[in-house]
């Protein structure tokens, strides 16, 4: 749910909650207004026709006769005038007129007439609004006005938070762009809100922490990298000195070219991490057109002979020559990575197929093993000890360089497919 | 012939000076930058090995000079920087050769004599090992009178073999020669064996003089 929604939700579900209880309370108590005001004119009705009674001598029997309207008029002996208490009741009462029954405030009374000394019941009432009616009638306009101010309530929250929010939001969709191997920092919305201000500011502090801290580290590993060369060096040339002094005692010089053997792998590793920490740094900036096909041509013929030596048949399908501007040097990488993978992880008399379509290049070969994720550092088969383990991640590096999409699948044989329409 | 080092590693110079003086070179050495321009514009040599990263300054700067003044190179870059830049404003510069650090003595060794070569006036590149001829200007191996026929990598190893004669050349660094460092493969060593092996077998076909031995499974060695 979104934000501006859910807080709207909130807002209208508790203002709907408050106007129904104070509606509740509102009708209530005009219901109780209405009926104080019809009381207290019964009550006036009531003292008037005491007084008369008592004034004018056959005030009750002429009125008796001519029957009121809005008076019943009973005799009643003592006892019952004592045990009645005066009270106000709401009921309803038939209309002859009106042909039905209609509610009315009725003020029942006992009185002794002070000129007769005769007992009588009094009732006098009074028509009044129809609680039913009105609550109907309050309901409905309640209701218009609930539904009219949550709707306003809505829609004039929703367009506020909506606007205040759009900082918020920008930042998010910017957020979901940056890349930190980009090293490129996001765009922050402007805005006056404090908290977004505070927002934006914390968020650049930690980009830019980051940023540096990734800068540091590329650049911490091609100088670890670019450093041991020279040491490396000096111990290869070292070493290479006392075989050649040594070479008289077989157990010693076998010794010396097992070391040998220890450094040269070390200087293959170094060479590729400073060479794909270059390539992660983008330090291949010239580009030219690249006809891939000649690229591949030229790498199968340096791997020929070691080819041939597994008698493994390379085959060409296709006449495509996808071209592609990107660095040379890189493209030959690429690809004699590729196929030197695809020579290594087969067996003899295997065979590697090529295929270059207008769209794409794959790269299949047979063999036996199913790596799961080829492009991570180190994922060669265990007993591949003379491989650096660092060339599909070069592969890997070179291709997200250029924006490639390259992807492996086994089916039958191991294919890597590159898609060279990005 | 004089060879000047100019590497400011003195564990490096000074390993590199021993090996060179049992080539029976006579070798001179700079460590900085300001001997190193001094003595590339007094002195002349055969040969140059200069690290583009001094203190003081950097090699290419005196590359620079000495092509401004007019000096004659034989300069064979080394760098550990392995950048394409560097080698082909190297290269620009009028350097002959580049050699990236981490290398091998005897691929350093190749180098040097593959420029001294190139820069003899007789103009023909011939090495002679007994009664074998390695021609590498037209990359060609007689023996005796006849030719002998080696495909491109034989070729290439019979050369590195005979410009290294009576050195152990490890399989690695022939490998490394041979196939360049994209040769960092499992099976790499078998592969060398056996091409070395139709070598052997070509030369002891041909009657050569020259012969290729097997060093205790480790490497090899071309001897007369």
């Amino acid at each position: 749910m979104k934000l501006v929604n859910h807080l709207i939700l909130r807002i209208t579900l508790f203002f709907a909650i408050v106007m129904i209880f104070w509606s509740a309370i509102y009708f209530f108590l005009q219901m109780k207004e209405i009926h104080d005001g019809n009381d207290e004119g019964l009550t006036n009705l009531k003292q008037e026709f005491i007084a008369k009674a008592n004034k004018i001598p056959e005030f009750i029997e002429k009125l008796e006769k001519n029957a009121p309207l809005n008076i019943i008029i009973k005799e009643i002996d003592f006892e019952e005038a004592e045990t009645l208490v005066e009270h106000f009741t709401t009921q309803q009462i038939y209309f002859a007129t009106e042909l039905e029954e209609e509610e009315v405030r009725m003020l029942t009374t006992a009185f002794r007439c002070e000129l007769t000394g005769k007992y009588y019941l009094l009732q006098f009432f009074t028509s009044t609004v129809e609680s039913d009616d009105l609550m109907k009638n309050m309901l409905y306009l309640l209701l218009g006005l609930w539904i009219t101010l949550s709707l306003t309530i809505f829609i004039i929250s929703k367009i506020i938070i909506s606007k205040a929010n759009k900082p918020f939001y920008k930042l998010l969709d910017e957020l979901k762009k940056f890349r930190i191997d980009n090293r490129q920092m996001i765009d922050f919305p402007k805005t006056n809100v404090n908290e977004y201000a505070q927002l934006n500011k914390s968020i650049k502090e930690l980009l830019e922490r980051n940023i540096d801290i990734f800068n540091e580290q590329k650049i911490f590993i091609e100088n670890t990298t670019h450093e041991l060369q020279t040491p490396l060096a000096t111990i290869i040339a070292k070493m290479e000195m006392l075989i050649e002094k040594h070479q008289n005692d077989k157990k010693y010089t076998k010794e010396i070219a097992g070391v040998l053997n220890i450094l040269n792998r070390m200087k293959r590793l170094n060479s590729n991490l400073l060479l794909l920490s270059k390539i992660k740094n983008n330090q291949f900036p010239e580009t030219s057109p690249v006809n891939l096909r000649e690229i591949l041509d030229s790498v199968i013929a340096d791997f020929e002979d070691l080819a041939a030596y597994k008698e493994i048949s390379i085959e060409k399908e296709g006449n495509y020559c996808p071209k592609l501007q990107i660095n040379k040097d890189l493209a030959y990488i690429l690809f004699s990575n590729l196929i030197k993978n695809a020579i290594a992880h087969n067996h003899q008399k295997g065979k590697i197929i090529i295929c270059c379509s207008s769209d794409y290049i794959t790269i299949a070969n047979s063999g036996n093993e199913v790596p799961v994720n080829v492009f991570i550092r180190y994922q060669n088969a265990a007993t591949d000890k003379k491989s650096s383990g660092l060339g599909l991640s070069i592969v890997k590096s070179i291709a997200d360089l250029y924006q490639l999409k390259i992807t492996y699948s086994y089916n039958e044989m191991h294919i890597f497919r590159i898609d060279v329409k990005r | 012939m004089k060879i000047l080092i100019i590497e400011d590693e003195y564990a490096l110079l000074k390993t590199m000076e021993d090996f060179l003086l049992s080539e029976k070179y006579m070798v001179e050495k700079a460590t900085d930058y300001h001997s190193a321009m001094e003595k590339t514009m007094i002195y002349n040599y055969d040969c140059i090995l200069l690290d583009i990263s001094l203190p003081g300054g950097s090699g290419l700067k005196i590359l620079d000079k000495m092509k401004k003044e007019g000096k004659a190179g034989n300069i064979i870059i080394i760098s550990a920087k392995n950048s394409l830049e560097d080698k082909i404003l190297g290269l620009d510069l009028g350097a002959d050769d580049y050699l990236a650090k981490p290398f091998h003595l005897l691929e350093l060794n190749a180098r040097i004599k593959a420029v001294l070569r190139r820069k003899q006036s007789d103009g023909k590149l011939l090495l002679s090992l007994g009664n074998l001829s390695i021609d590498f200007a037209q990359r060609q191996v007689f023996a005796g009178d006849k030719i002998l026929k080696l495909n491109r990598k034989e070729f290439d190893i019979l050369a590195f073999l005979a410009t290294n004669k009576n050195r152990l050349v490890t399989k690695e660094t022939l490998a490394e020669h041979v196939w360049g460092d994209n040769i960092d493969l499992a099976d790499n060593f078998d592969f060398v064996y056996w091409q070395v092996k139709n070598l052997r077998k070509k030369l002891k076909n041909s009657v050569s003089q020259a012969a290729i031995e097997n060093v205790y499974g480790i490497g090899y060695k071309l001897t007369i």
